[in-house]
């Protein structure tokens, strides 16, 4: 009886080892999918639309000391964000290269 | 009983063995499933720019095709990392590493696509993640460290652009312009960018800068370290299916003769090339798994404006 008891018993424990140790493996991605290794494996809802874009759409940097100026986000009335100080002048890209 | 006994103690010791071997097996195969991906940067460096776009992977059904594509359009050669749970590759122009790459079948019957997700810098993902969801953005795959590569972690703000946050162990690449071939730009378009814009300064710290526009659109400006960051744009309001996402841009010499590249090499031109706010050209244009990305010219004279 007690030979029947332990051999139960640890059956029990591998089975439960198992499945500890298969959960550390691979564990249930957020889009429904089964995530393993490498926890980036999104894919985004299909579908992107471009049109609309072009000519005044603007989404590059400006350029640095450009005439681009900048709107007065004080001047708004509401704005979620805080803006930048007024005297800050609008920022760009890096102007230096690599190994320069 | 004696015997009987004994036997027990024998079955007790063959099972412990067995408990101990499958154990042993399932640390293999657990460690085998781990990602060990190379430094951000090598060698090491102590620089760290909190809100700085360091890094994008691609999630793609078909590496083998992307490598072919962005290969042949920008000169990239891959490393791969081949492991039980999947394959990855780290694209490299000039022997710097530029991307990565993973493999993932397409979900069946969902309406997604590939994309190539945006990694920004922060110096503690815990408390990225704090903010985060203080702000009313969701966690998409929680925290997790990479040997080597840092800590991270994938997410989306509260309108459900999705980017990743990246604590880099060799710490972040450094503030250079980049070369042809290189991400030089990112861009958040998204529904309402007056309060995604707060939602990544209050994350990020970012100074915020709106941009004047002609189009009765909002355009804004992310900054840190007294670099441009990112913009945000307003989703153009006749689109009729609108997903707020992050867009991330390579620098070319031409985006027309790339764009024209595009096409021949299997891709799609989804936004023309058209002059940009600095004069240059900028165009959208989608991998032949249909991931997206932008073209942006910039030249040197651009950046030596600022000079004068």
């Amino acid at each position: 009886m007690k030979i029947l008891v332990s051999r139960r018993s640890m059956r029990g424990l591998i089975v439960v080892l198992f499945a500890a140790v298969a959960g550390c493996v691979a564990g249930g991605g957020y889009d429904g999918g089964v995530r393993v290794g490498y926890a980036v494996d999104i894919y985004e809802p299909g579908g992107y639309d471009y049109g609309g874009w072009g000519p005044g759409y603007g989404v590059g940097p400006p350029r640095r000391g450009g005439d681009q100026g900048r709107a007065d986000s004080h001047a708004a009335p509401h704005r979620a964000y805080r803006p930048a100080s007024p005297s800050r002048s609008m920022p760009s890209l890096p102007t230096h290269s690599r190994g320069r | 009983m004696t015997s009987r006994y004994r036997g027990h103690g024998g079955f007790l010791t063959r099972w412990s063995l067995g408990v101990l071997a499958s154990i042993a097996m399932m640390a293999t195969a657990a460690a085998a499933a781990t990602f060990v991906l190379p430094p951000l940067v090598q060698p090491a460096s102590s620089e760290h720019h909190e809100g700085k776009v360091i890094w994008a992977d691609l999630v793609t059904p078909d590496v083998a095709g992307a490598k072919r594509f962005y290969g042949e359009l920008f000169g990239w050669t891959f490393n791969d990392i081949h492991t039980e749970s999947g394959d990855y590759s780290v694209a490299l122009l000039d022997g710097r590493p530029a991307g990565g790459m993973f493999q993932r079948a397409m979900p069946p019957g969902e309406r997604r696509q590939p994309a190539w997700l945006t990694f920004i810098s922060v110096r503690d993902v815990a408390a990225a993640e704090r903010h985060i969801l203080a702000q009313g953005g969701k966690v998409l795959s929680p925290p997790r460290s990479y040997p080597d590569r840092g800590r991270q972690a994938v997410f989306a703000d509260p309108q459900g652009a999705v980017f990743a946050v990246m604590q880099s162990f060799s710490g972040d690449p450094q503030d250079v312009l980049a070369a042809p071939g290189e991400w030089i730009w990112s861009s958040v378009i998204t529904r309402d960018p007056d309060t995604d814009a707060a939602f990544y300064q209050n994350v990020f710290g970012y100074e915020v800068f709106e941009i004047p526009s002609n189009d009765g659109s909002t355009h804004i400006l992310l900054s840190t370290d007294d670099y441009a960051r990112a913009s945000l744009n307003t989703l153009p309001a006749d689109v009729a299916k609108r997903h707020p996402h992050w867009l991330n841009f390579v620098r070319v010499n031409s985006a027309t003769d790339t764009a024209t590249r595009v096409e021949a090499l299997g891709g799609r031109v989804l936004v023309k090339p058209f002059p940009d706010r600095h004069g240059g050209l900028t165009a959208v244009v989608a991998d032949p798994a249909g991931a997206p990305f932008g073209l942006l010219e910039w030249t040197d004279t651009d950046s030596k404006e600022s000079a004068k």
